[in-house]
């Protein structure tokens, strides 16, 4: 009784606090409203009208005049029709693909290694994990040149070692060499999100499984894999959209047989001048990125594909 | 913490743990393995990028230090890295106040301020091509290379500084208010100091993402180019002796940032995760 007399104040002093929540309330509207602006008018202007006008473009008609406005299905015919385009198309989805089957595979034991980690180390070497991501991924791409090259690291090894006279010259620009640059830049959009989905799972129902006498391979096979599943779902999907648009590896180590669709994109700006032709190509990988978030999106939340890194 | 990781270890037969430690080196010396590669060919005295090595020299260092091509676009690559940092940071920390409240069509604009990032990478920048392209603006680092940094680092600022401004505990606030604090009193005596830390590691890891920043602005570069967009025409062009070198230099601020990024946040892992 004496506590609720402390408690509640006088009624004077209550009317003043509901007067003044209830304005404040009312600001807080505006106020969101104008915190909120600045970044949307930005999004609208830079991102979203230059999109809608990329979108209006791609049915427009490149003539050797220029890019002519019009409204017919050119562009996406040609894209659906020709060898050319609809063959890259699906050569990028392959390779996109295996890059992912391939970054799952690498990428797994080392989160799971991670997660087992005393909390010390597991810092130090998640930051040793990451280092690397956070530099340039052209650079990071770079680097494999003078590996695989003729006067590269594997060649001139193989040379000294007396293996071979010549050096090898499948090494590079092609899609084995594609495959290897892929995993190597984007591994980690892998790794993070199957660390962090591990890292939550709750390590009483190991104990428990553990107490009951299940075997390790039985708990990692039980417990683990399952519930480690929307991380390896996040990571697929974030390594499988990057590879889509991949443009640096291919164009620097796949060669003329490793190209992918962004640099027959980029051709359209960079070579042809066929500024529709690559307009409609954007709106055809974008759509394909847009639709597999969109599916992915009813298991997992949008926000939680992009844990960590660049691309 | 330690008894519960220890126990999840425990649950390994040794024979496994050892064959995943293993494993684990194995990984990290791939990962690290052409970096240290490429830092050990940047001293390398030959006129070859590559192998064998021929004895040690700086010459590499002093001739990128001395190409006015790179030490421009290096001075471009900082500024634009600061802009856009800046600028992200704000709008992004604006966005994240914005959306401690609950308003209408929430969700969508979550979707719209990750636009940026969801698109790919090659149509980020050409969307911007075509766009200023038809306005009739030239290419240029203060217009159009701007606007696509900005365009590509606003997201990862966000998702930085959320969980921050997300988790903060609102009852200072409201203490803050009951003491007759109006709003931006509130804001500057309150709620900034305690997300600075926040607010300067988003600012580092934007202008680290800035500085690497390459597809957008390989489509939208005008005369002066950064330092990505310059070492790609380097690299396409031919393999010359001095590469290494200026990769090492671009790695150097990159990582560089990033660490003291890390350190500021005090959180070595996910400063990039949103909660």
């Amino acid at each position: 009784m004496v506590d609720q007399a402390i408690e509640r104040p006088p009624a004077v002093w209550r009317n003043r606090r509901t007067v003044l929540r209830r304005g404040r309330r009312l600001r807080s509207h505006w106020a969101t409203l104008l915190l909120l602006s600045p970044g949307l008018a930005w999004l609208a202007l830079f991102v979203l009208v230059p999109l809608g006008f990329t979108v209006m473009l791609s049915f427009w008609k490149s003539t050797i005049f220029g890019t002519l406005p019009d409204f017919q299905f050119g562009n996406y015919e040609q894209i659906v029709a020709q060898p050319l385009y609809r063959d890259l198309l699906l050569k990028t989805l392959r390779i996109s693909l295996i890059t992912t089957l391939i970054s799952l595979v690498v990428s797994y034991p080392i989160a799971y290694f991670l997660s087992i980690q005393p909390t010390i180390r597991k810092v130090v070497l998640a930051l040793l994990l990451f280092l690397p991501f956070w530099t340039s991924y052209v650079v990071r791409t770079f680097v494999w040149l003078p590996i695989l090259g003729t006067t590269g690291a594997v060649n001139q090894f193989l040379m000294w070692l007396g293996f071979i006279d010549q050096p090898l010259e499948w090494l590079l620009y092609n899609e084995g060499s594609v495959y290897l640059g892929l995993v190597y830049v984007y591994t980690l959009f892998m790794t993070l999100p199957i660390f962090l989905s591990i890292e939550k799972i709750d390590p009483r129902l190991i104990e428990a499984a553990a107490d009951l006498g299940a075997k390790p391979m039985w708990i990692f096979l039980r417990i683990i894999l399952p519930l480690s599943w929307p991380g390896v779902l996040s990571g697929c999907i974030m390594v499988f959209l990057l590879s889509m648009a991949a443009y640096v590896t291919p164009q620097l180590l796949g060669g003329p047989s490793g190209i992918m669709f962004s640099n027959m994109i980029a051709a359209q700006f960079l070579a042809n001048n066929n500024w529709a032709l690559g307009a409609a190509l954007s709106v055809v990988l974008s759509a394909i990125v847009l639709l597999l978030l969109a599916g992915a999106g009813r298991w997992i939340g949008v926000q939680q594909v992009f844990v960590g890194g660049r691309s | 913490m330690t008894t519960r990781r220890a126990r999840k270890f425990d649950a390994l037969p040794r024979s496994y743990a050892v064959g995943l430690a293993i494993y684990a080196a194995f990984f990290f010396a791939v990962l690290y393995g052409p970096l240290v590669m490429i830092a050990v060919l940047s001293f390398n005295n030959s006129n070859v990028t590559g192998f064998p090595l021929r004895g040690f020299t700086l010459a590499w260092y002093e001739k990128v230090l001395a190409t006015p091509e790179f030490i421009t676009a290096f001075g471009s690559s900082i500024a634009i890295g600061l802009l856009a940092a800046l600028a992200a940071t704000s709008l992004a920390l604006c966005l994240a106040l914005g959306f401690r409240r609950h308003f209408p069509l929430k969700t969508a604009v979550f979707n719209l301020v990750l636009t940026p990032i969801v698109m790919p990478g090659i149509v980020g920048g050409i969307v911007l091509l075509l766009f200023f392209g038809y306005l009739n603006l030239r290419p240029s680092l203060w217009t159009t290379v701007l606007v696509a940094h900005i365009n590509y680092v606003l997201p990862f600022a966000f998702l930085a500084l959320y969980p921050r401004v997300h988790n903060f505990d609102r009852s200072l606030e409201e203490a803050a208010m009951d003491l007759g604090a109006q709003s931006l009193g509130v804001f500057w005596y309150v709620v900034f100091p305690i997300i600075r830390p926040g607010l300067i590691a988003t600012f580092l890891f934007s202008f680290s993402l800035s500085f690497d920043e390459f597809i957008r602005t390989l489509f939208v570069t005008g005369y002066d180019r950064t330092v990505p967009v310059m070492f790609w025409s380097r690299i396409v062009d031919e393999l010359t002796p001095e590469l290494p070198a200026m990769a090492v230099l671009i790695i150097l601020v990159s990582a560089t940032t990033s660490l003291i990024a890390v350190v500021v946040s005090g959180r070595a892992a996910g400063v990039r995760q949103n909660g």
